[in-house]
């Protein structure tokens, strides 16, 4: 290229007009950094924050986040059978191999106070198979500039991991997850049938008949909140089923997150006598992508993991979270997350950070720093995933974080049902106990000291 | 310095520098995601050094806040996988002409991005901000010939990163 082409082009970008889209976009962005800006624990220096916010691994990996909470609470949720005609549907679809199935999600709301608002729409082809896995196809569409993103997840039950690849970014990632994630899955993603059956385990009222796509159809609906695990709140699931061949065909379901989100999800074009091979869960990486955070496991769904996710959360931020549904537990860890003093915390747990000023930090590699901080915040994500568990298995978990903090020793910060007469308890100082009604009932009668 | 007199101090800069910064970082950019990203960097580079932009100086800081953001949103999007965002374009153009165009000013501005930063500087405020030498010198603290050689350089710079790629 000679001077006089680099200069007519120089000159070309030079006298650009400026659209008056971008003048909306930099006065949106201005806002809203100035509302979080406003928030009552604002750092003072968000190096760290900002490489948090900013990383796109952060959002990819929140998205995963989201999407795996909300595909192991929507659609393949247990539960006892009760009704004889939606247990024959069970038991007619007790020969299916593997399906495939269309879900649309669309999210609307702002996850931390005073960050943008988001309108995110997600669309998935997901195929599952008693023998192989789960992969999922999931394109997301950036509201603001209406561009498509494109990921693919694939569960491996027999190498228990959990690949992510993300085309456009040519990168991957591989999450181990434990036995019990892996149990938790088993028994939630690989029986699509369970719909059926989580919806028998909830009270639900029939809708009689309809129809959709020129199909004639029955309609179910539950409002329990425990059909999806304690994930959200004011929840409608409807359920339709093919009233001549008992197949369901649609279900749609609405939810809220925290104060701030709402979820509207349809999952439907089942086809439930899909021919699969081995070969199609296979995960696909071509040669030319970078790994990105391997070595990355999934949090553990384990008591063990809830105690070390609520001292991991009392060590940072002096409290235990005040809620354990998992969208209002990554809000809070997400709020206090901005807050300085936390992460001068978490900075001194990354060798890389330890001791740098904020433009020292800036010269590291967000990426790298970004995937060491999801490291030691990781444990921060068990005790969502447990509570939702004990929700599913309906131990009618009870937790305390609002009114007890690490100080109150013998208080009882957590409950659960063991079995019929049996309760399982965790105190304020994270010590744990196995202990009769009885016994619970003397112990919740002690105030926090 | 107390949080409410930065809060202040943040604003009066932002509303002093917001023309600047859209205009400069949509000339560098030329794309809303990138632009959007550039931003967000700038506002937290304004935020995090706001204590030094009241001075006489505050100026230079905020084209090396301009031009560190707009570096950060480049390398993230081509650092790795090299992907060109496409340009505005304009319909009269002839097709091809116009793709070639546009990806080469896409092109041009991922490497401004990848500039030293004086003369990063020196390009925008020759070239994207149209300024004569003189103006140039006298922000860049040095004389006009000064200037001069420091367009020259980042013009040679640009086209030996480009006649490597061509």
């Amino acid at each position: 290229m000679n001077d006089d082409r680099l200069e007519e082009i120089l000159n070309s970008i030079g006298a650009e007009e400026i659209p008056a889209e971008a003048r909306k976009i930099a006065q949106d962005a201005s806002n809203n950094f100035n509302k979080f800006l406003r928030q009552p624990s604002q750092p003072a220096k968000p190096s760290l924050l900002e490489l948090i916010m900013r990383s796109r691994t952060t959002k990819l990996a929140a998205a995963a986040v989201i999407v795996i909470a909300v595909l192991a609470g929507l659609p393949f949720l247990p539960k006892n059978t009760a009704s004889v005609t939606l247990a024959g549907v069970a038991e007619k679809l007790g020969q299916v191999k593997a399906i495939m199935y269309r879900m649309k999600m669309h999210v609307t709301g702002s996850m931390v106070p005073g960050t943008p608002q988001v309108s995110q729409d997600m669309e998935s082809t997901i195929i599952i198979s008693n023998d192989f896995g789960m992969k999922m196809e999931m394109d997301m569409t950036d509201p603001n500039t209406g561009k498509k993103t494109t990921q693919q997840m694939y569960v491996v039950p027999d190498s228990k991991l959990i690949v992510m690849v993300m085309p456009e970014q040519k990168r991957f990632t591989r999450m181990e997850f434990s036995d019990d994630l892996l149990a938790q899955m088993k028994k939630q993603n690989n029986d699509p049938r369970e719909i059926i059956k989580q919806m028998m385990g909830c009270e639900y009222t029939e809708l009689g008949r309809s129809t959709i796509d020129g199909v004639e159809v029955d309609g179910f609906q539950t409002t329990d909140p425990t059909v999806i695990g304690g994930v959200g709140e004011n929840v409608t699931l409807t359920l339709w089923v093919d009233a001549e061949s008992w197949l369901p065909v649609r279900s749609e379901i609405d939810f809220d997150m925290g104060e701030k989100m709402k979820v509207h999800g349809v999952v439907s074009e089942f086809n439930w006598d899909l021919p699969v091979t081995a070969e199609d869960f296979k995960p696909v990486i071509p040669d030319d992508f970078e790994p990105m955070a391997s070595g990355m496991q999934m949090p553990k769904i384990s008591e063990e993991g809830l105690i070390e996710g609520l001292r991991l959360f009392a060590e940072l931020s002096g409290s235990y979270p005040k809620k354990l549904s998992m969208m209002e537990l990554a809000q809070e860890t997400m709020g206090f997350m901005t807050n300085r003093d936390v992460l001068e915390k978490i900075k001194e747990k990354i060798p890389q950070a330890r001791g740098l000023d904020e433009d020292e930090l800036d010269e590291l590699d967000g990426d790298e720093v970004m995937m060491k901080t999801m490291q030691i915040t990781k444990p921060l994500q068990s005790p969502g995933f447990f509570y939702m568990m004990l929700v599913q298995d309906k131990k009618e978990p009870v937790y305390h974080g609002e009114t007890v903090g690490p100080k109150d020793i013998g208080a009882v910060l957590m409950r659960w049902k063991n079995a019929d007469t049996e309760y399982r308890v965790i105190f304020g100082d994270l010590s744990a106990r196995t202990v009769t009604g009885e016994q619970l009932a003397e112990l919740e009668k002690q105030p926090p000291k | 310095m107390k949080h409410s007199e930065r809060l202040e101090l943040f604003e009066n800069v932002r509303a002093r520098y917001s023309v600047f910064l859209t205009s400069v970082l949509w000339k560098l950019t030329g794309d809303k995601e990138l632009f959007t990203e550039a931003m967000q960097y700038s506002l937290f580079g304004i935020w995090r050094n706001v204590e030094k932009l009241k001075g006489e100086k505050a100026g230079s800081y905020i084209y090396r806040i301009a031009l560190t953001a707009n570096s950060k949103a480049w390398r993230n999007r081509v650092g790795r996988n090299g992907e060109i965002p496409n340009d505005p374009i304009d319909p009269a153009e002839d097709a091809d002409e116009r793709l070639d165009r546009a990806e080469t000013a896409a092109i041009v501005r991922r490497e401004i991005s990848r500039l030293p930063r004086k003369q990063a500087r020196a390009i925008v405020m020759r070239y994207l901000e149209q300024q004569d030498y003189q103006a140039i010198a006298e922000k860049l603290s040095c004389s006009k010939a000064g200037a001069r050689s420091n367009v020259s350089r980042a013009m040679a710079t640009l086209k030996s990163k480009l006649a490597v790629l061509a």
